[in-house]
């Protein structure tokens, strides 16, 4: 099973915390956004592994852009 | 607040079917307190008398064990029967469904008496707190039972929608099945049709319980209760900047596990629920600047608006939390109706007569600052943490309006510096809290530690008061 984590509004990625195959559990920060001159943390909404990670530093995402995808292994 | 208790009844010595009406609402009721309107019969619902933590309902049930719930003009009548009668006894309503609709073999006649149930659903709504839940389908007619009430709550294996995937696909020829259509996920999350999904159904009669005992047994402040000082400043990160989970701060303000969140995971950009402050209870609505940085946007000004009118219309005082950037800027947020839709939230609390306080904890900027109960919107307290900023907008970007052309003519090693200045000056003129204190729109600066206590006295200083008007789902 896989979970997909997508930006809820156009942002700057401020700080990438995490790398493709990292284990994640709730709560983790994944990445900071920067929007609304805020730093919004996105948190892994469940426990997995980072099966990719669509964002680098520095780039523009727009709402609904995915950000990254976890596998929640079914084992 | 916590919802696995089981309710209080032995399954084991039971042999009744599972969807009996009678044996749901005695899962709904206090033990043993369950009254017939009338004999159970082949209608398709049954009505009672119950209590709830001893607080007096009325409840009635679709029967799925009669032609899977359809609802027939006799049926339909003791659904009537049941709500007229809290409306009477000024009692809360709480019907249970799991109903396909209206029954085919009757014809208009079932449509009209279905009609009569939302007619009575509409009559008392506003005047008696009215609650559904949801544990099979709800189809047709039976959907909009359910969705005219106050508060629906919907467990694992409910299902609410107009028409079912077989309409669906042979009308639009999409293929969806009934659980993605309009299972506890859909309506949790992306509809907002349903305020509490639970697991099973015995989880949804404990939800049930828990809101119905807030509405029927609201309780009074009690200054006793208010504590030692708790230290909340601690819930927020260090840097202004960095957005966080307000769930914290709204439990640190309320009694302990007494919060019971609606709406959970629909626009989760804004918190509202009920709970308990010092015994009494009281809405909270608090935005969440972990989620779309706590902007308000169309879902969420529909939901706080919504949530304020309820409590409203039930004399259930407001604490408003906020630390809120602005409305959400976007074409999509303007072609999708910002600015009817957040209207709603602007109409809400500038008609509620119901007690209501606000809390500025880190800032309130722009048309959002107007929106989350200002002072200009007939908040009775308005209270600000120390550093917190009201204003038109932040100083930074403020400046970078202002003084556009200043900035611009500036050497381009000089310009950062110049920013700051100007911001710095901004500020000292025109934001932080001081401006709006001198204005009245601010009343007072309050340490953190002192919020709970702050809240408490200013909520009971005002005189009890309830809203004359329905509670049409905005």
């Amino acid at each position: 099973m896989t979970h997909v984590i997508a930006a809820e509004l156009v942002a700057n990625v401020a700080t990438v915390l995490v790398r493709q195959g990292d284990a994640v559990r709730p709560d983790d920060t994944l990445v900071i956004l920067e929007s609304m001159k805020m730093e919004i943390p996105v948190l892994a909404e469940v426990s997995g592994v980072v099966a990719e990670l669509a964002v680098v530093e520095g780039e523009v995402i727009r709402e609904g852009d995915i950000i990254a995808v976890i596998a929640t292994g079914a084992s | 607040m916590t919802l696995t208790a089981e309710p209080p009844i032995d399954a084991d010595l039971d042999t009744r079917d599972a969807r009996d009406p009678e044996l749901r609402l005695e899962k709904l009721f206090d033990v043993g307190s369950l009254k017939a309107l009338r004999e159970k019969d082949d209608s398709g619902a049954f009505a009672a008398r119950g209590t709830i933590n001893g607080a007096p309902v009325t409840a009635f049930c679709t029967d799925a064990t009669t032609m899977g719930g359809a609802m027939g003009a006799d049926g339909c009548r003791h659904i009537v029967d049941a709500i007229d009668a809290a409306v009477r006894e000024h009692v809360p309503v709480i019907g249970v469904w799991h109903s396909g609709g209206a029954r085919l073999a009757e014809g208009v006649l079932a449509l009209h008496e279905v009609g009569l149930v939302f007619q009575a659903m509409i009559r008392a709504s506003g005047r008696v707190p009215q609650l559904s839940v949801v544990l099979g389908p709800a189809a047709g007619g039976a959907a909009y039972g359910p969705a005219l009430t106050d508060l629906v709550i919907m467990s694992a294996t409910g299902r609410v929608f107009v028409t079912g995937p077989d309409v669906v696909r042979s009308v639009t020829g999409e293929t969806v099945d009934m659980e993605s259509l309009g299972g506890a996920d859909t309506h949790g999350r992306r509809s907002g049709v349903v305020h509490i999904v639970t697991g099973t159904d015995d989880e949804a009669f404990v939800a049930a319980r828990a809101a119905t005992d807030l509405f029927a047994r609201q309780g009074s402040f009690d200054l006793s209760l208010i504590g030692p000082e708790r230290d909340l400043q601690t819930l927020l990160p260090e840097s202004v900047k960095r957005a966080y989970d307000v769930h914290p701060l709204v439990t640190g303000i309320l009694d302990d596990d007494s919060f019971l969140e609606l709406h959970a995971k629909w626009a989760p950009n804004i918190v509202t629920g009920l709970g308990r402050l010092t015994g009494r209870t009281v809405g909270v609505i608090a935005n969440n600047p972990l989620r779309l940085g706590g902007c308000l946007d169309s879902p969420s000004a529909e939901k706080a608006a919504r949530f304020v009118r309820m409590c409203d219309a039930f004399g259930i005082p407001l604490v408003v939390l906020v630390d809120v950037p602005g409305y959400l800027p976007g074409v999509g947020q303007e072609w999708d109706g910002i600015v009817r839709r957040g209207a709603k939230l602007l109409h809400a609390f500038g008609e509620a007569v119901v007690p209501r306080v606000t809390l500025v904890t880190r800032k309130t900027y722009g048309g959002a600052y107007i929106a989350m109960n200002s002072r200009a919107l007939g908040a009775n307290r308005v209270f600000a943490w120390p550093g917190a900023e009201v204003a038109v907008m932040g100083a930074s970007a403020a400046v970078g309006i202002l003084h556009r052309k200043k900035l611009a003519a500036a050497q381009p090693g000089e310009r950062e510096a110049l920013h700051a200045q100007l911001a710095e000056e901004h500020e000292r003129l025109a934001g932080g809290v001081a401006r709006a204190m001198e204005l009245g729109v601010v009343d007072e600066l309050i340490e953190p530690k002192h919020t709970r206590s702050s809240i408490v006295h200013a909520l009971a200083a005002v005189p009890a008061a309830r809203g004359a008007h329905g509670n049409i789902p905005l």
